[in-house]
């Protein structure tokens, strides 16, 4: 089912939480909310779920009008990110609850929803966990139960906000990729909160990029990457250096370094920000007229990549630059060396841009 | 089950702090509640079978645990009624409605028996209303249950709110979003996680029902087999000077009441065993 979001608006204590959104969800599609820590992305997917009200604005399923309609009725399934289990009931239970409380007529037979219920479990490889409590399992395990115990119901969406968010590093990697096998399996439209850029790019089709309470870009994950729209895209999706310049009749200069620049051939004496990313810049020991100097003044080794700290000569501002292991093994790099920095690609917002 | 043997702790001092404790206890309950026993123990089986088996004495045993646990059942109901209200919304006066649960504690007994008798006897607040609705409240049982139902109140109350204040919104809203409808959010995802909290807040609302003489004999009118309590036998016993009889009343008390309690506290055991 598809879900389209028009013109919402949402207010909490009069702080506006939700600027105009507009959004669409194609079915079977796999969407990441991503954005920092209060910019409403949470606030957005319960409003979808119908778990809160907006103060505007529509929502449609499947171009349906679904705005007033009470989440129970909304067939959507919503994972927690604390998992919200019943500590009560068993896994079994647990799964098996959405199917329990339908009203008579719709109900399963008994039979019927252990059935379903086992499949579940078989499918999360928790068969065997059948009978015990959720405090008797680990993170991972208990948001498998509740991945689980929200698709029994069959939503025609599945929300999830922040699902790995309270899980350590390695089983947050594997339910990641667990999550985007399930949905190339059952194809079902869902949308996804999260902090976590990297988790955003690796598990979404599609990533929308919010801040502040409205939506900066929207687009596939190497559209995102490749093309941000803005300087807060670029900065959110990864580690970035900022050299800050001027713009001169097709010419930039950024310190040292004097580029051709065709696009705003018509400005002249505008300052200008370039944004390169860490694995963009190239180090060499020989000065052109497109390098600038710097000091190397710390090396990290993180397994496969090498992160150098390079401090600038003519402005001692930071610049961070990514190696592999090879280019770095054939600089032979020390600390406190002098090299020379360029860039290989670049992506240059005007300075009155919101370069926020 | 207390196991004796060492294991390991960040406070050490198990040993004195397990020897005050059962000192305290004896000093305060068990020596006490012995010469209860003790003095039961001077009559014979024959005085003691006819003293407890009294038609007056078991008339009263009714009255009082039937009053007792019909207004713990009460309490129960409207006690978690408070909590939630006072956990679960915020509204002006909160704060004092909050305060006003703890006043049946602090409240002298007597006092509490007087006002109540006040507002219900046929001329009082509520009683003249009552009255001509063929409804007596003050010198019947009713009174009593009336009078057990405002000492019970608290505890209740004073259970359940901790428990409901750290339940998480979130565990309702999932079975909302899998289809539950409000009662069977209620009854099926709120109520068992309370239940153990219930069980004790009703097991010593009871046991203070139980126990209670000051409020009750100012309402309840002490009409024999009809509307007196056990706790004004056993006091009217020792104004006759009668100290056996009104031991070997206590008694049955004691052991109806400490098994009650044993019962309800293994139940809240087992309860709240299942899942934390």
């Amino acid at each position: 089912m598809s879900i389209e979001i028009q013109h919402l608006n949402k207010t909490f204590n009069q702080f506006a939480v939700l600027k105009d959104i507009n959004l669409q969800v194609p079915k079977g599609e796999l969407v990441a909310l991503l954005g920092p820590s209060g910019c409403g992305k949470t606030t957005l997917l319960r409003i979808i779920a119908g778990l809160e009200v907006p103060d505007s604005g529509l929502i449609l399923f499947h171009g349906e009008d679904t705005t007033s309609r009470h989440v129970r009725d909304r067939q959507v399934g919503f994972v927690f990110q604390h998992y919200a289990l019943f500590r009560h009931l068993t896994v079994f239970e647990n799964v098996a609850f959405g199917l329990r409380v339908r009203p008579r007529k719709l109900r399963p037979s008994n039979a019927e929803i252990r059935a379903k219920v086992h499949d579940l479990l078989y499918l999360v490889q928790m068969r065997e966990l059948a009978e015990r409590y959720p405090n008797q399992l680990s993170g991972g395990q208990r948001q498998r139960v509740a991945l689980i115990r929200a698709l029994a119901v069959e939503p025609k969406v599945l929300l999830l906000d922040e699902p790995f968010g309270a899980l350590d590093t390695n089983v947050r990697k594997e339910l990641r990729r667990w999550l985007r096998h399930l949905h190339d399996t059952m194809h079902v439209t869902s949308v996804f909160v999260t902090h976590d850029q990297e988790e955003a790019m690796e598990v979404a089709d599609r990533v929308v990029v919010m801040n502040e309470g409205h939506i900066e870009q929207i687009g596939t994950p190497e559209e995102l990457y490749e093309n941000a729209a803005n300087p807060f895209v670029y900065r959110f999706l990864g580690s970035v250096n900022l050299f800050h310049g001027r713009v001169q009749t097709g010419h930039i200069r950024l310190g040292d370094l004097d580029v051709k620049f065709h696009e705003h051939a018509e400005v002249h004496q505008a300052p200008i920000v370039a944004y390169v990313r860490p694995h963009e810049l190239e180090i060499s020991r020989e000065a052109d007229q497109n390098t600038m100097a710097a000091t190397v003044s710390n090396i990290y080794m993180l397994g496969s990549t090498v992160r150098l700290e390079l401090v600038q000569v003519s402005n001692s501002e930071i610049i961070e630059v990514e190696l592999t292991k090879e280019q770095y093994r054939l600089l032979k790099l020390h600390k406190g060396e002098q090299v020379f920095v360029k860039p290989r690609k670049m992506r240059l917002f005007m300075e009155n841009n919101r370069a926020n | 089950m207390v196991t004796l043997t060492k294991r390991y702790s960040v406070l050490p001092g198990f040993s004195l702090a397990l020897g005050l404790t059962l000192l305290y206890l004896s000093l305060i309950v068990l020596i006490p509640l012995s010469t209860v026993f003790l003095k039961t123990a001077t009559m014979s089986w024959g005085d003691f079978w006819s003293t407890i088996s009294n038609a007056r004495v078991v008339a009263s045993y009714r009255l009082t645990f039937g009053a007792s646990l019909l207004a713990a059942i009460i309490n129960l109901v409207f006690g978690l009624l408070v909590a939630w209200v006072l956990v679960r919304y915020s509204f002006w006066g909160k704060r004092i409605l909050d305060a006003l649960v703890d006043l049946p504690f602090a409240l002298p007994t007597a006092v509490a028996g007087i006002a109540l008798t006040a507002i219900y006897s046929s001329h009082g607040w509520v009683g003249r209303y009552l009255e001509p609705l063929g409804f007596k409240v003050a010198f019947t049982p009713w009174g009593i249950v009336v009078a057990l139902t405002f000492i019970g109140l608290p505890f209740v109350v004073r259970t359940v709110q901790p428990i409901l204040q750290e339940a998480e919104i979130e565990v309702e809203e999932a079975a909302v979003s899998l289809g539950a409808n409000r009662w069977q959010t209620f009854t099926l995802v709120i109520l068992p996680n309370l239940w153990p909290a219930l069980l004790t807040g009703f097991a010593l609302a009871f046991a203070r029902g139980l126990g209670e003489y000051g409020s009750v004999v100012f309402i309840a009118g002490n009409m024999p087999m009809v509307s007196e309590i056990t706790p004004l036998l056993i006091i009217t016993k020792l104004e006759q000077y009668d100290y056996q009889g009104a031991t070997a009343i206590a008694v049955v008390m004691l052991v109806v009441s400490f098994t009650l309690l044993f019962l309800i506290n293994s139940l809240q055991w087992w309860s709240s065993r299942r899942h934390h």
